[in-house]
């Protein structure tokens, strides 16, 4: 590579770094306890234990829970349910107006083998800030929602340009040295400038996968957008002269389940979005169903129900966007492959803190250093 | 850059990268022991980097 273009890799380096260097950093500290989300919250939790039945004890039925909820909340509609595959549990949300604001919703929390509520939570809004739901803001959307999202989106596509661009230097730095060279005792920059091409190298492929995944994520609220006003608006054409159902003379989802269950007899079913609900359509029961291998766990299978008749309408299959937004998610969060992964996880993150700082430090003192650097480089050409 | 400078420079940053994409993918898609297959490729990145860092002098 000529020293000119070796100039113009340093210039993309630089600047797609210092950009996005402060913001990674903040990702990076944010990332490390969500890695861990499900201990902590584990730890932090103040509910009673689930009591102790049978391992096979079959779920009690939906329709029980629901109208258990409604009777609580008379005025309020059923927005969905979400039933958990892991813990013996069925959580209800209701809202005050499907159309109101998110923050509105609140939960109710069943026993889902005996259909008894064992928690009544108060809405997001009336809940006080919690240490994780402040990580996941700054993690996410730096409190400013969909732009926030979009902005950390950008500095994402930055970070995942300055690794590339890291990598075609550590080509041009490393060709008289031997791999995971470490100048000790010369001076601090050396050390550090090996260090940083040592573990930037090391992790580069970890970093790229890291931070593709969480661009890609950053998307879900356009992506899920693109899908509902394309394939979801087109199909849902055909049932527009029906009309809309009404809360309070809707079909069983009890009988929803079971008819999805006999459908797609190897799926679990995971939540039912009431019809009215801005993620669902506006006339059915929309059931997401999943796999059971880790991988096929990850994709999701939408199943429509017509909420007067409680017939199957339709399978829905997902457009590719959306698949690779669902591979997308454990491949960022790293919850994928038990306890061992996530501190594999934790231990790279912690390691991308060192190349974030190091490259920082490496602009400070960059000046005379990389003048020297170049002017020796188009010595050597010119020697050739 | 030479056949054999290109070697010298990128055979272990290869290495380490198709070593750290085959765990972060058998993971995701086998179980059971492929898990710990996952582990153990993935490690190798990170124990070479205290090797060097921290066991060489």
């Amino acid at each position: 590579m000529s020293a000119l273009n070796i100039k113009r890799w340093f210039w993309i380096h630089r600047w797609t770094s210092l950009i996005c260097t402060l913001f990674l950093l903040l990702l990076c500290l944010t990332g490390l306890p969500l890695i861990f989300h499900e201990e902590i919250e584990q730890l932090l939790s103040t509910d009673a234990p689930y009591q102790v039945l049978p391992e096979n004890t079959p779920m009690a039925n939906l329709d029980q829970m629901l109208n258990a909820a409604q009777r609580r909340y008379p005025k309020e509609t059923l927005s969905f349910a979400f039933i958990d595959d892991d813990e013996p549990q069925v959580v209800i949300y209701m809202m005050p107006d499907l159309k109101g604001k998110p923050d509105t919703r609140h939960a109710m929390q069943f026993d889902a083998r005996t259909g008894k509520l064992l928690k009544d939570e108060p809405p997001a809004s009336r809940q006080p800030q919690t240490f994780l739901g402040l990580m996941f803001s700054l993690h996410t959307d730096l409190f400013a929602g969909l732009p926030g999202e979009l902005f950390l989106c950008l500095m994402g596509l930055l970070f995942v340009f300055s690794i590339i661009s890291g990598i075609v230097l550590y080509g041009t730095f490393m060709k008289k040295l031997d791999f995971g060279t470490v100048r000790k005792g010369r001076s601090a920059r050396l050390k550090w400038l090996d260090l940083h091409n040592l573990i930037g190298i090391a992790t580069a492929v970890w970093l790229l996968v890291v931070g593709v995944t969480g661009v890609i994520n950053e998307l879900s609220k356009p992506l899920f957008g693109l899908w509902q006003m394309t394939d979801v608006k087109k199909m849902l054409m055909q049932y527009q002269n029906r009309p809309l159902p009404e809360p309070g003379h809707l079909s069983s989802v009890q009988a929803a389940y079971n008819t999805t269950k006999k459908a797609l007899p190897g799926m679990t079913i995971t939540s039912v979005i009431y019809p009215g609900n801005v993620f669902g359509t506006p006339y059915h029961f929309l059931l997401y169903t999943k796999g059971s291998s880790a991988l096929t766990s990850r994709l999701f299978t939408p199943v429509l129900i017509d909420a007067w008749t409680g017939k199957l309408d339709a399978i829905v299959n997902m457009p590719g966007y959306l698949k690779s937004l669902e591979i997308s998610r454990p491949l960022h969060f790293g919850d994928y492959g038990g306890l061992p992964l996530k501190i594999i996880w934790a231990v790279f993150d912690l390691l991308a803190v060192v190349v974030l700082i190091s490259g920082i430090y490496l602009w400070i003192v960059r000046r005379k250093f990389y003048a020297d650097y170049f002017l020796n480089l188009s010595k050597e050409e010119t020697n050739e | 850059m030479n056949n054999l400078q290109f070697k010298k420079v990128w055979a272990m940053p290869l290495l380490l990268a198709a070593l750290t994409l085959f765990g972060l993918l058998a993971a995701l898609l086998g179980a059971g022991y492929w898990c710990l297959f996952a582990w153990i490729t993935i490690l190798v990145p990170l124990l070479l980097i205290i090797q060097k860092t921290w066991l060489k002098r």
